[in-house]
């Protein structure tokens, strides 16, 4: 919570400036009962101003200001009464002036918050966004945030009503009639006490209903999303059933809940009706006892006070429960904003003109960060040559994507270095890395945004020529044509209409319209028809002669025509690195994976 | 007054969730058949006759008792009189009026208590029924529905819709009895002490009314504008984290950055002005409140200082009292009013589930699953998604029991459309399909799917253990049978490799496993099934080239004696077929084996030379 208060530092002004204003509208709240009890007092019931017993020298004093004579009971309703009308408008301009600087700071420190918060995720290492997890992420950007913004506005206004309103209503009750204390010292414990033991029973309750709420949402979710393997199964009823369990569990806990709030009113209603009693009972004694010291007005007014102060009791009472959502959002914003990227970039802009090499493993060891597991990649040493087209083949699992990741610096390797352009990429500023490459996901990721403006992703400083020939190029044209709009066409939901494939090829096109120096593919033509492919493949021999592609693929047919293929081995390790042919010779991992591709078909066919 | 404050207070919430009220009453959503949908959803609730009944009746009478609160207060104040400039009391009267005024509030308390407690009964379990049969309806739903529906909407239907509508059973029905009541009970007892004094009470209330919709609409257009903005900045957000290594890739993480900070600062904005607007409500209601206040205290003074119609100062705290419980329902059926909308905009969305044509299952064939053969016959079957938009036009297509045939063409050719109508995951437009001459149609639908094991592309896991997810397609069957499953499957090693074997959690739908292994679990699936036809759609694309052909031994194995229907782009998982047909068009192009097909230089060979153009040197 500490750390987050720094962002409200640039709004302190306002920050320290409301609850000040709401001083300003509590006081006018408080004067209303006060000057109701003179109206009931001297203009109702006639009692004289300035007597001994039951006159007040405030009133005295004000109707003299106003030049209103005692006697005038009319006139001293309306004097009153107009007042009362004043002290309302200005509270109510206190009121929403306050409202408006709470509002500025909270949103100001919102805005700050939400643009580093924004800032550092965007700022991640991808092992950092794996460990939070998308999901999560997701929710402390935007439900966390919005939260935290809602308290502190809360504090600002509320925090201080609230307490301001307990301490006023008292010192004034205690003003009417000393003996009116005697009240609040038994009810307000009571109050908290019982409020207290329901709040802090059911607070817990409420991340227990979330989880079982989860819980359903889970159930529904793999329904409708497998409703095929549900029924091709033929297993609705069991679905049913596990449904049953899930919502059971969430009715029962909510049902709980909701029976221990039940609580809450009744306690308070007969806690101020009691309380409004016992301000008329002892209002009664003190006039049958002693005759004096009391007036009608006080007790109206009495009844006020002690409702104001039980009902502020109860919403300070209320409030711890927002305070511990609210910390609990904070430590999970905190998380976000504490969390360095692992991965920084070093200072050079670009690699060494004269090497050979576009790529290089030396001695590369990979093992995800955080699984103490085996290394995914062992003791890689790979070369790739400037304009080369290397491809990646191996086993599900063997670790190409894991490969190809450590380019990029998406991870960084365990041990080992890898270099582009002869130097070690760590060296390179983060930017100047990712500039040089092109990469294309295994997974597409399309943005609701227009065709055009999708593959200018790649590069934003594109001409419609260049999107439409990269678009060509990775055989993306075509479809393109027939999506309602074209190029200007909005992609609806991140791409949901497309295919698998056309989706597939809207992405290589945003990597070529970057003219990378080097393309990295990451197996991601498997969504593509055998036809389309072989289109594309040759489409891009044409186009990227001096590209260094590095693709990973399943399909034999789709890496026999790269100059070299590394064959990962299941250990992680590449024995073989060489053309189709030599690979056929001597690396059996590859003559397998042919085999299983070429099963019965004769040689030389 | 002071109480005036109360409406204004943040109302803090003690179930999780928004506020609704006020998004109720700002995203206002209109039903379009309101009356109908409430008929269906009274004749819902009212399932708990008894419940409902005694809900009402308890709102009456705990409303009723409240309104002689202020009454009874007024007779013990008025107990006090001015007797010679003195104050006196009759003490014996305020002590009998406090009584009652404790035993009633005694008695409302425990009432409302009661009906607390049976309205938050009612509404969870109608929260629990509802969802119950809107689960089991959807569950009885055609794929058709599931594929033609946003899966989110539906998500949506059966948690928000459903618990607007609990909000609304258990505390708008309430609160709307209770308001008109109070409304009703607050002007009778006005009446009751001074007509004058009440008619000048309701000067203020459609000045009330005027300014409150007006600045409700003022206010609604920032927070329309709000939300939106809210939506966009979250769909920023998400749509960044989740494409995350994209944007990483393309360096882009400055430019989200700027572009978020553009739209975060006009949220920004707009919260402020959405917020003050808001906040002069609050001030401006308490002020028409106090002029009401005033006039009332005024006209009331008058008539006590001309002493006349027997008022009296405890008469005027009554009118006081009396006539903010008359402001207070306005406002509050105004709430009520817009919630009760959204409540009933969200029944109609459940309703339209809950009227969609469920599956047929008429069949009524004597045949149980064990006895199926296999043989398989399309026949003449028409079929389209959308009507004039053919995807099968007058399809034959003949298996013989056991045999294996693989299914290719191009994307929209129909393949998976093939699948789809065997399993009646969609209804053929004409045309008959049968299984042993037995018509499709008239099998029940369990008898016919329990012959069928699918494994499909995208591979369907459930959040339970990697056991149950094998054991889905048989229930009752042992762990060595799961075992020997899997190691058909070619899946046992990476399973006993689980930190927990087969008793690992799958988190996600299996999001803690590769494509590949998710594919390999959903054949073991398929394998402990058993059945006499098993369909492969493109089940093993995401494996790669050398495991599937470890897969595709036991495939062997697995495929003997069974009608195998496999559909793949990658012809060397086809090529052992008995029978290999190409569809185009939504009709076979040709059919024949491996060899023959080759050899007839057809549309397959041009296949066949394109994926592995260049390999056989």
């Amino acid at each position: 919570m500490k750390k987050l208060a720094r962002y409200l530092k640039p709004y302190r002004f306002l920050a320290i400036l409301s609850p000040l204003i709401m001083i300003g509208e509590v006081a006018a709240d408080l004067c209303l009962p006060y000057l109701m009890s003179f109206i009931i007092n001297y203009g109702v019931l006639g009692t004289d101003v300035n007597a001994p017993e039951g006159g007040s020298a405030v009133a005295s004093k004000i109707l003299s200001v106003f030049g209103v004579a005692p006697a005038d009971r009319m006139a001293v309703i309306i004097t009153f009464g107009l007042l009362m009308i004043a002290v309302t408008l200005v509270g109510g301009f206190f009121g929403t002036f306050c409202a408006w600087t709470a509002a500025t700071a909270s949103q100001g420190f919102g805005n700050d918050l939400r643009r580093d918060a924004y800032r550092k995720v965007m700022s991640l290492s991808i092992e950092q966004t794996d460990r939070f997890t998308t999901g999560s992420l997701v929710t402390r950007m935007t439900n966390d945030i919005s939260r935290l913004v809602e308290f502190v506005e809360m504090i600002l206004r509320m925090f201080v009503r609230s307490p301001m309103f307990f301490i006023g209503g008292t010192v004034m009750l205690l003003n009417l009639g000393l003996s009116f204390g005697a009240i609040l010292i038994v009810t307000l414990p009571l109050l908290v006490l019982l409020l207290g033991l329901i709040i802090a029973k059911a607070v817990p309750y409420f991340t227990v209903v979330q989880k079982k709420l989860d819980r359903v949402n889970a159930v529904v979710q793999e329904n409708v999303g497998g409703a095929r393997v549900v029924k091709a199964y033929s297993r609705e009823e069991y679905e049913c059933e596990r449904f049953d369990r899930a919502s059971t569990g969430l009715r029962d806990t909510s049902l709980r809940v909701s029976l221990l709030l039940t609580w809450i009113s009744p306690i308070l209603t007969v806690t101020m009706s009691f309380a409004t009693i016992a301000v008329i009972l002892i209002g009664g004694l003190r006039v049958r006892i002693e005759a004096a010291g009391m007036t009608v007005g006080a007790i109206m007014a009495g009844t006020s006070y002690v409702t104001q102060v039980l009902s502020s009791v109860m919403m300070i009472t209320m409030m711890f429960q927002s305070v511990s959502r609210a910390l609990a959002s904070a430590s999970r914003v905190n998380e976000v904003l504490e969390s360095d990227p692992v991965i920084t970039g070093g200072t050079l802009s670009d690699g060494d003109p004269s090497s050979e090499t576009a790529v290089e493993f030396r001695n590369v060891c990979f093992s995800y960060p955080g699984t103490s597991g085996r290394d995914v990649l062992r003791d890689i040493n790979l070369r790739v040559r400037r304009g080369e087209t290397l491809a990646v083949i191996g086993e599900t699992g063997s670790g190409k994507t894991s490969l190809v990741q450590l380019i990029p610096r998406f991870y960084d390797c365990t041990s080992g270095q890898v270099l582009v352009d002869g130097r070690p990429v760590s060296d390179y500023s983060l930017e100047a890395l990712r500039l040089k490459i092109g990469y294309v996901m295994q997974k597409s990721e399309l943005f609701s945004d227009t065709v055009s403006n999708n593959i200018k992703w790649g590069r934003p400083d594109a001409g419609p020529d260049e999107v439409k020939a990269a678009a060509v190029t990775a055989q993306a044209d075509s479809f393109v044509q027939t999506v309602p709009g074209g190029y200007d066409g909005m992609l609806a939901e991140k791409g949901a209409s497309l295919s698998g494939g056309q989706k597939q090829r809207l992405s290589i096109a945003r990597a070529l319209v970057r003219k990378p120096e080097i393309l990295i593919l990451d197996d991601s033509t498997s969504a593509l028809d055998l036809e389309t492919e072989a289109l594309l493949r040759s489409a891009m021999a044409k186009e990227l002669a001096g590209t260094t592609v590095i693709m990973i693929a399943q399909r034999i047919a789709s890496v026999k025509t790269a100059d070299r293929i590394a064959v990962i081995e299941s250990d992680g390790s590449i024995v073989h690195c060489a053309p189709h042919d030599e690979l056929m010779r001597v690396s059996e991992t590859y003559r397998d994976i042919c085999a299983s591709q070429m099963k019965q078909v004769p040689a030389g066919e | 007054m002071a109480e005036e404050k109360k409406n204004e207070s943040p109302k803090l919430e003690l179930r999780p969730g928004g506020p609704r009220g006020m998004n109720a009453r700002i995203n206002r959503e209109k039903p379009k058949n309101a009356k109908a949908t409430l008929g269906r959803l009274l004749k819902y609730i009212g399932r708990s006759r008894i419940t409902l009944i005694l809900i009402i009746s308890l709102t009456v009478v705990v409303t009723v008792l409240e309104l002689f609160g202020p009454r009874f207060q007024q007779k013990a104040i008025d107990t006090f009189s001015l007797k010679d400039g003195k104050l006196t009391v009759d003490f014996g009267s305020l002590v009998t009026f406090l009584a009652l005024m404790a035993a009633f509030s005694l008695v409302s308390a425990g009432l409302n208590f009661v009906l607390g407690r049976t309205a938050a009964r009612l509404s969870q379990g109608t929260v629990y029924l509802m969802r119950r049969d809107l689960f089991e309806k959807i569950s009885r739903l055609p794929i058709g529905y599931t594929d033609s529906h946003k899966h989110g909407d539906i998500m949506s239907r059966m948690t928000n819709d459903v618990d607007n509508l609990s909000t609304a059973v258990s505390q708008s029905l309430t609160t709307l009895i209770s308001a008109v009541l109070t409304l009703i009970g607050a002007f009778v007892m006005m009446l009751s002490y001074s007509p004058l004094m009440t008619a000048v009470a309701l000067i203020t209330i459609p000045l009330t009314v005027f300014v409150s919709s007006m600045l409700s609409k003022f206010m609604r257009k920032y927070y329309v504008r709000n939300q939106q903005l809210l939506g966009q900045l979250n769909g920023r957000v998400e749509e960044t984290v989740t494409g995350y290594r994209t944007v990483v890739a393309y360096g882009k993480e400055p430019e989200s950055v700027e572009k978020f900070a553009v739209v975060s600062e006009e949220y920004r904005k707009t919260s402020i002005k959405a917020r003050v607007w808001g906040s002069i409500m609050g001030p401006l209601m308490n002020f028409l409140g106090n002029l009401q206040y005033v006039l009332i205290a005024a006209t009331g003074g008058y008539l006590v200082i001309k002493g006349r119609a027997g008022m009296t100062p405890g008469k005027i705290q009554a009118m006081l009292q009396y006539s903010r419980s008359f402001t207070r329902p306005v406002n509050m059926i105004a709430n009520q009013y817009a919630s009760i909308l959204t409540a009933l905009a969200g029944a109609e969305r459940i309703f339209e589930i809950m009227d969609s044509e469920e599956e047929k299952d008429e069949g009524k064939a004597p045949v149980k699953p064990s006895d199926i053969k296999g043989n398989i016959e399309f026949k003449d079957v028409d079929f389209s998604y959308v009507p004039g938009k053919p995807v099968l036009k007058k399809f034959d297509l003949s298996v013989k029991a056991g045999r294996k045939i693989a299914i290719v063409g191009a994307t929209g050719s129909g393949k998976t459309t093939v699948v789809n109508l065997l399993t009646r995951f969609y209804e053929t437009d004409g045309g008959t399909i049968s299984i042993d001459g037995i018509n499709i149609t008239d099998m029940p639908l369990e008898t016919l799917r329990n012959s069928i094991a699918i494994v499909l592309q995208d591979t369907v896991l459930f959040s339970d253990t990697v056991r149950n997810n094998i054991k889905y397609g048989r229930p009752d069957a042992d762990d060595e049978a799961v075992r020997d499953a899997a190691a058909t499957a070619r899946a046992d090693t990476f399973i006993e490799r689980l930190p927990e074997g087969y008793d690992t959690m799958l988190t996600e739908s299996g999001g803690n496993l590769s494509q590949g292994q998710r594919q390999l679990l959903s054949i073991s699936r398929a394998v402990l099934a058993d059945p006499r036809i098993l369909i492969l759609d493109e089940a093993t694309s995401s494996v790669d080239t050398r495991t599937e052909m470890h897969i595709q031994q036991a495939m062997v194995e697995l495929m003997k004696n069974r009608t195998s229907l496999i559909i793949a782009h990658r012809l060397s998982t086809i090529r052992d077929a008995d029978t290999i047909v190409v569809l185009r068009d939504g009709a076979i192009a040709e059919s024949g084996s491996h060899e023959e097909l080759l050899a007839a230089g057809g549309e397959y060979s041009k296949l066949y030379s394109r994926q592995f153009a260049g390999i056989e040197t």
